[in-house]
């Protein structure tokens, strides 16, 4: 369909766009691709001499044979892993409640109120919640539970809830707008059939909400693997997440290579993601196909 | 139909959960003491937070400054460039639609870190403008992606149905697709807004000295140790936000029902 | 005569691959009611759009009154068109909507009140002027789409698929109504449509298309009595098709030999030669379905015997679905007459007699 043959009018409106997406996005794209190959030159800059010395630093190991850069990658991945598999089980029930409740505008609201604090004071309240001196301490040892305050932060736990909590919205959001679109009368033609609550609910509504669940997946998932704020300021200083790593990179050590090439394993990652989702919704396109095939038949 | 109580449980405890940091930074804002121990009710927070609290204020300013610049420019270049991708043809079209998705999911940090070599190699000095710029680089995709999904309610029928009556180019564009993007470009904007208030990673890589907006003020004071007068400041942000969402809802129902 | 006569020769449209219009001609009269009938694909559409100007032919000619209107683009031709969809502008008022091509030109507010008022006459909205799209029901949008449409005093309206989202009640009235406005304003009306019903009953003249080809142009009568092809003998009502060879012919009758039911006998005022193989039609209406052995009827009456296999009660009429004897389905509708005139009634599995005049019967084409 296209009534609007004149090209000239669609090139003027987007030009903008164009512009500013080729100098802002992809020109410091294809640098930061560019300087993933370059040699890292001391005082913080690069010289031009093109090699995989970058993405061989991922594969270096410590004499005593410890992966450095590849533990980061795989602590960052089972964190990811964790987090998202975490958040996912509590943002199911949420949207699935939320979905059966009639007026559920106000409950929508309160999902997304706490998110209307700006992200660095909520970390701020759970390090005045979970510190040393913060409130539960003070609050077990005025129970006498506790005579000693307990290290609460700078672990692994600190960070996980503190990422479930950052990423809970963005999980219940999309699955809410798929398990409203479901039709909840087929739950009542399962039950109908002989399946029990939670057997319908697995076998008849899981398998056609799989698409938002996809989307709440991937909404968590990859931008923990940019992450740094929280396991800054939640974990422990001796483990470091990817983000941690490259912003260190970065920022401290000037080695831009490295931080290019880390960014590019990164983007990496994040395109098998894409291509898996997409994968998955060409396949649900197909099989709609199909079904509309067998229904003209 | 059974009633979801497992769900509502797990509904009402994870409100709980989110509100539980707001609600101890609201309790502990009015504390007479400087610590999470409780030792009486007070304003003197409060009072500290504007009288004593100057660079609290400049970042608060400074995220003002970007947040609006950015965000302007981010919903004027996205409309446009919606308008050209849902309704016109045009010869990088394949092109910007995916270079323009791709912040959409990639973590932030990529944008900070390949924005920040960008700078560093083109010589230009990290200030409140690298800031703005990063700002409006990664929020205009949410920009782009609310207008056209505006005006995918749409199809090409209602600008032939213009044409056709006799609209030129520019009045098409202003008395047409304009007014039914409103609400659209309105989402697009406070979207675009918020994440610019909200941001750390992106800003965290492109900001200069002086140029700190809030989450970067917060988090180097968290680094240290932080002032009381945060919990008080909390509470007049998290006031104010309710505050302006009642009013955007007053007005934006005004304006729905007038037109 | 206020309307434009439309000339469009040898007009062809391809998509890529696909072949939409395949080298059409065609001319519509002044202030003609003119229908383009075909199935979803079969072009109707595109012609349509390339009369308006919102396609330009892969090549072939599109004359206004004999000036060529190929290089006008939409804005710039005497023509206005009703979108399927509306296309109602969603922020404007209907009294905004219809005056949008008013209020482009600045003509002064008095006047675009006056005329505006005028059109909310003609399709009935008064009253509702102040309401929003979103306010109206499907039958009103369409109106104001109508209104919208006619207030640049077009020579030509152009109507694609107009009616095919309501509902068929609502369908019929507002046909009649385009019927009125037609006759009252007296432009030329196009009219795109997939429905048989709604072409036969208000067209000066029907163009059926199918394919991007225009099979037949003619008037209802001439269409619905006369199809020139299977094709436009299937689409157009019901029918049922005998295939035979002629094997006698004296005048206009003609005695064709199906391959099942033997000879039937059949009048044509076209030519066709002894030992033709032809397909002849009979219209299900046409057939008189009787229990009893049809007594005294003249030569010219074809009669068949069968079973009911399938009837269908509807009100007005009854559709029997008869196998003759032969194993051949038969589609046969009886109108309900009055009590009086009423013949024992004929129910399922019932031995059924069925003739029809020879006059009835049409050759289609030879095969």
């Amino acid at each position: 369909m296209s009534g609007n043959t004149d090209s000239r009018v669609g090139t003027t409106y987007s030009l903008p766009l164009t512009l500013w997406i080729s100098l802002f996005f992809v020109v410091p794209m294809a640098i930061v691709f560019l300087y993933s190959f370059l040699t890292r030159d001391v005082g913080g800059g690069v010289r031009w001499e093109f090699n995989l010395d970058a993405y061989a630093a991922i594969f270096k190991q410590t004499s005593s044979g410890q992966f450095i850069y590849l533990d980061i990658l795989w602590y960052t991945l089972w964190m990811a892993v964790a987090a998202t598999v975490l958040t996912i089980l509590v943002a199911l029930p949420c949207a699935y409640y939320i979905a059966r409740t009639k007026n559920n505008t106000l409950l929508l609201f309160l999902v997304i109120i706490p998110f209307w604090v700006n992200f660095m004071i909520r970390i701020y309240a759970w390090v005045a919640i979970l510190g040393q001196s913060g409130i539960l301490n003070e609050g077990l040892m005025a129970l006498g539970l506790i005579k000693e305050p307990v290290q609460f932060l700078f672990n692994d736990y600190a960070v996980l809830l503190v990422l479930v909590y950052t990423n809970l919205p963005f999980a219940i959001l999309p699955l809410f707008t798929t398990i409203e679109k479901f039709d909840f009368g087929l739950l009542e033609a399962a039950r109908d059939l002989g399946a029990t609550h939670m057997g319908s609910l697995r076998k008849v509504m899981l398998p056609n909400i799989q698409g938002g669940i996809i989307t709440a997946v991937l909404f968590t998932f990859i931008p923990i693997f940019g992450t740094f704020a929280v396991p800054d300021v939640m974990g422990d200083s001796n483990t470091y997440m990817l983000g941690q790593l490259i912003t260190s990179k970065l920022k401290m050590t000037g080695d831009y290579p490295g931080a290019s090439s880390l960014s590019v394993l990164i983007l990496i990652l994040t395109a098998g993601g894409l291509i898996l989702y997409t994968a998955f919704q060409r396949k649900q396109e197909k099989d709609k196909m199909v079904t509309i095939a067998e229904d003209a038949l | 139909m059974t009633k979801p109580r497992l769900s509502k449980a797990v509904f009402w405890t994870t409100i709980a959960f989110l509100f539980l940091p707001l609600v101890v930074l609201m309790v502990f804002s009015f504390n007479e003491g400087r610590t999470m121990v409780w030792k009486g009710f007070s304003f003197r927070w409060y009072e500290s937070l504007f009288l004593h609290q100057p660079r609290l204020w400049a970042a608060v300013s400074n995220t003002l400054i970007v947040a609006f610049t950015s965000s302007i420019l981010a919903t004027v270049i996205g409309t446009l460039g919606a308008i050209a991708i849902h309704w016109y043809r045009f010869k990088a079209k394949a092109y910007v639609q995916a270079m323009s998705f791709l912040p959409l999911i990639l973590p932030e940090i990529i944008i900070g870190v390949s924005l920040l070599i960008f700078f560093r190699m083109i010589g230009m000095p990290l200030s409140l403008w690298t800031i703005v710029i990063a700002h409006t680089s990664f929020t205009m995709p949410f920009v782009l992606l609310m207008v056209t999904a505006r005006l995918g309610e749409f199809d090409n029928s209602i600008i032939e149905a213009a044409r056709d009556l006799g609209a030129r180019e520019s009045q098409t564009l202003f008395r047409v697709i304009l007014p039914i993007a409103v609400p659209g470009i309105f989402a697009g904007f406070l979207t675009a807004f918020t994440l610019s208030l909200e941001d750390f990673v992106v800003t965290f890589f492109v900001t200069g000295s002086g140029s700190d907006t809030l989450p970067i003020f917060i988090y180097n004071q968290i680094k240290r140790k932080l002032p009381p007068e945060i919990n008080a400041f909390s509470v007049v942000l998290i006031g104010v936000t309710v505050f302006l969402l009642f009013f955007a809802r007053r007005s934006i129902k005004y304006f729905v029902q007038r037109k | 005569m206020k309307g434009s006569e439309v000339r469009v020769e040898n007009a062809d449209k391809k998509f890529g691959d696909f072949h939409a219009l395949k080298s059409v001609s065609l001319t519509i009269k002044k202030g003609e009611f003119f229908s383009l009938l075909g199935p979803s694909g079969c072009g109707k559409t595109t012609l349509l759009r390339i009369i308006a100007g919102f396609e330009e032919p892969t090549a072939g000619m599109v004359y206004l009154d004999d000036v060529d209107v190929i290089p006008l683009p939409a804005d710039k031709r005497h023509t206005n068109t009703v979108f399927q969809n509306y296309a109602l502008f969603p922020h404007l008022s209907v009294f905004e909507n219809i005056a949008f091509p008013l209020r482009l030109k600045k003509v002064p507010f008095e006047q675009i009140k006056e005329k505006v008022t005028r059109y909310l006459q003609l399709v009935h909205l008064v009253g509702q002027e102040n309401k929003k799209p979103n306010q109206l029901s499907g039958g009103q949008k369409q109106r104001v789409a109508i209104a919208r449409a006619l207030i640049n005093e077009p020579s030509v309206l152009l109507l694609d698929e107009p009616l095919s989202a309501l509902d068929a009640k609502l369908r019929h009235q507002l046909l009649m109504d385009l019927d009125l406005i037609h006759d009252e304003i007296g432009i030329t009306f196009i009219y795109v449509t997939h429905d048989q019903s709604e072409a036969l009953s208000v067209s000066d003249r029907i163009a059926v298309m199918n394919e991007g080809r225009v099979l037949q142009i003619g008037t209802p009568f001439e269409i619905y009595e006369a199809p020139a092809d299977t094709f436009v003998a299937k689409f157009i009502g019901e029918t049922n098709i005998l295939d035979g060879i002629i094997t006698a012919h004296n005048g206009r009758f003609y005695t064709i030999e199906t391959d099942q039911l033997g000879p039937i006998m059949v009048t044509s005022d076209r030519k066709f030669e002894v030992g033709k193989k032809v397909r002849h039609a009979i219209r299900p209406e046409k057939i008189d379905i009787t229990k009893e052995k049809p007594e005294g009827l003249p030569d010219d009456f074809n009669i068949l015997h069968g079973k009911v296999s399938e009837s269908i009660y509807s009100g007005f009429q009854s559709q029997f679905y008869v196998a003759t004897d032969q194993k051949l389905p038969f589609k046969v509708y009886q109108q309900h007459e009055s009590y009086l005139e009423r013949g024992p009634a004929i129910r399922w599995q019932d031995e059924v007699f069925l003739n029809w005049d020879a006059d009835d019967g049409y050759i289609v084409e030879l095969i």
